[in-house]
């Protein structure tokens, strides 16, 4: 008899313990494709809110600049410098910063102002997508600026509302000008949303009398995916006198939360695949148990050892392979709804999720990409077979007279 | 605030200027005769009062400044000053009441009020915080005096003092040295040493003149120690004592106004 038929057979035979099977099977496998979905697009947006935000994949300073962040610690050849980057795939942003004190009405705050170039800034990254309220910064609106969520709120304003900043100039003089507040950001980052205040490059140096010299270049490999390492040993060559340092040096907190969690991802799958195994070698067990006598039978007719344990094996495969369609069926189409449809949890995490400085999104979305979906199937397969290979093995050697005469 | 600071270290000396006399002939102990001295100090800051046009001239290592300014101060609680020139920042005023310094600004025609975050930040581009503008010298509070030396020293008999804070005391020096003539007690030098007893910065007077019927050090150089080659000098070009000056003037009507 056709091995492939019996081992149907001896399934459909069963169907109310193979069901509860595949079944469990089904439902691990699904909620394992969703959570790692989910994972992926958690870690992707953490990733994402802590260098695409703001940070960028790298920064050029003068050296000493991030220590003491001096207003006179400037990169002079900023235009060349952004030339030669560009040459060699990378593109790059300059970023003006100064402390000062914004106040609106009887509130006040101390800010860090940032001027941003706002051609090249969008280049770079995505704070300009970012806008809770409001617009972004324009060029043909100087004193329009984009603040942080936390400082609006400190300050009580809202969009269309004016800021009075007052810093001390370049040149020693009181720098004072009045601004209307043009956007109000997401939570993008601990600092950014306590005390970020955009504005554009020229206004800002029109407040601090700074007519020339940028603090910080922020810069984004366009290339193929290569080494962090490498390309931040290649920029460091193009700019030999000045410090360059990539998102992981910069952060090393945020490079651990990021790792963190992918390893996290990796130890909950392993759990969940560890239940499930067990799980199926539990009904296996039963399954080869409860069958003693008919192996034993089996046997006794003749059937060689491996043909036996090719049969439960196959039993497995049959049953493995109907949960995870089932799973693939419901988890699939449940990820890349998500995707577009995130879980939010605002309500829940009143609004602003900060962790070590970086902004998790209390809205998650779902991220689907082959690994989150084949990943979970491939060790279901083989999370299964491994349980089945001690039952299988056992009934295959079992002595005939033995079994009939099992209790 | 730079000129508050600068009046109470004047202050000071006046003070030794004026009491000195009766001091010396009562007390018998140093200390005592130092505490007594300062206890005064407080007691003459809370009645006194003054109007002054003054410069200041700022040279860092980035660029150098010079600001004239017209200074009103009542008591140790009240001042206001307003910038006179140069021309972009003419009306700029500082309004200090108790512990609040308030700031309007010609430009945008706003008033704000300096936040914690500011206070260590430099007044005017100066080698002054703001947060000397806002603490009050309160000496016989705050520190506990001691003549140290007594006698001569290049030349010129002096004394000098050491202030050593309470261990309570909202101050953030470690230590104060001034030293004094010791004929006029005028101040000659004033050095105010961090918590780690390091030096920070070097007040020195000189250029005595007769001013508001009083003889007063018109010029005040002030060098950070970690920046040898920068400075602040304040030069008083005239100063009256003793005006009458109403509470309302130091409030925040006043400050706006041009």
């Amino acid at each position: 008899m056709n091995l492939v038929s019996f081992a149907f057979r001896n399934v459909a035979r069963q169907r109310h313990r193979a069901w509860i099977t595949i079944s469990a099977m089904a439902f691990a496998g699904f909620i394992m494709i969703f959570y790692a979905s989910l994972m992926e697009g958690i870690i992707d947006a953490t990733e994402r809110n802590a260098i695409s935000m703001e940070l960028g994949q790298f920064q050029i300073h003068v050296p000493g600049y991030r220590t003491d962040p001096d207003l006179y610690t400037l990169i002079y050849q900023d235009i060349a410098l952004l030339q030669t980057i560009e040459g060699a795939g990378f593109i790059g942003t300059p970023r003006l910063y100064a402390f000062g004190l914004a106040a609106a009405g009887k509130a006040s705050a101390g800010v860090r102002l940032r001027g941003v170039d706002l051609e090249r800034e969008s280049l770079v990254t995505e704070a300009y997508g970012h806008i809770m309220t409001g617009k972004w910064l324009d060029e043909r609106d100087p004193f329009g600026v984009v603040i942080g969520r936390k400082l609006a709120k400190t300050l009580n304003v809202g969009v269309g509302d004016e800021v009075v900043v007052v810093s001390q100039a370049a040149d020693g003089s009181m720098a004072n000008d009045l601004y209307a507040v043009r956007g109000i950001l997401k939570s993008i980052g601990e600092g950014i949303d306590a005390n970020g205040f955009f504005l554009n490059a020229s206004s800002f140096r029109d407040l601090m009398a700074l007519e020339a010299g940028v603090h910080e270049i922020v810069v984004r490999w366009q290339g193929r995916e290569t080494p962090l390492e490498q390309l931040t040993q290649n920029l460091g060559d193009l700019v030999p006198d000045l410090e360059v340092k990539n998102w992981r040096q910069l952060r090393p907190v945020v490079a651990r939360i990021v790792d963190t969690s992918r390893y996290s991802l990796i130890i909950m799958l392993m759990i969940t695949y560890t239940a499930i195994g067990i799980l199926a070698l539990n009904a296996m067990l039963m399954s080869v148990y409860e069958r003693i006598r008919e192996f034993g039978i089996m046997k006794a007719l003749g059937i060689a050892p491996w043909r036996v344990f090719s049969l439960i094996l196959l039993e497995t495969v049959m049953q493995v392979s109907i949960a995870s369609l089932l799973a693939l069926a419901g988890g699939v189409p449940l990820s890349y709804y998500c995707e577009s449809h995130p879980i939010d949890l605002s309500k829940l995490a009143s609004a602003s999720l900060t962790f070590a400085g970086i902004a998790i999104d209390p809205v998650w979305y779902s991220r689907v990409t082959f690994e989150s979906v084949f990943t979970p199937v491939a060790v279901l397969f083989g999370m299964a077979l491994f349980a089945v290979l001690y039952p299988a093995g056992k009934a295959a050697v079992i002595r005939p007279v033995q079994a009939i005469y099992h209790r | 605030m730079a000129t508050i600071l600068r009046m109470t270290i004047i202050g000071v000396f006046f003070l030794f200027l004026v009491i000195g006399q009766d001091v010396y002939g009562g007390s018998s102990s140093t200390t005592m005769r130092a505490r007594q001295i300062l206890e005064e100090v407080d007691d003459l800051w809370r009645s006194q009062s003054s109007h002054s046009i003054l410069s200041m001239r700022v040279k860092t290592r980035h660029y150098t400044r010079t600001v004239t300014m017209e200074n009103w101060t009542k008591g140790k609680e009240k001042s206001l000053v307003r910038i006179l020139s140069p021309r972009k920042e003419k009306d700029t005023a500082t309004l200090k009441s108790g512990n609040n310094v308030y700031t309007y600004l010609p430009k945008t025609d706003r008033t704000i009020r300096l936040t914690s975050s500011m206070m260590m930040g430099s007044w005017m581009g100066s080698h002054f915080t703001n947060d000397d503008l806002v603490k009050e010298s309160r000496l016989s509070e705050d520190y506990d005096p001691e003549i140290v030396f007594e006698g001569e020293r290049d030349g010129r008999s002096i004394i000098e003092f050491g202030l050593i804070p309470k261990p309570d005391a909202p101050v953030v020096w470690g230590k104060i040295v001034f030293t004094i003539t010791a004929q006029d007690h005028l101040p000659i030098v004033s050095q105010y040493f961090d918590e780690d007893m390091v030096l920070a910065r070097t007040f020195t007077f000189s250029d005595i003149k007769e001013m508001g019927g009083r003889k007063v050090p018109a010029l005040m150089h002030v060098v950070p120690t970690d920046k040898p080659e920068e400075f602040t000098e304040m030069v008083y070009q005239s100063i009256q004592f003793d005006l009458e000056i109403a509470d309302s003037f130091f409030s925040l009507h006043q400050l706006r106004r041009r």
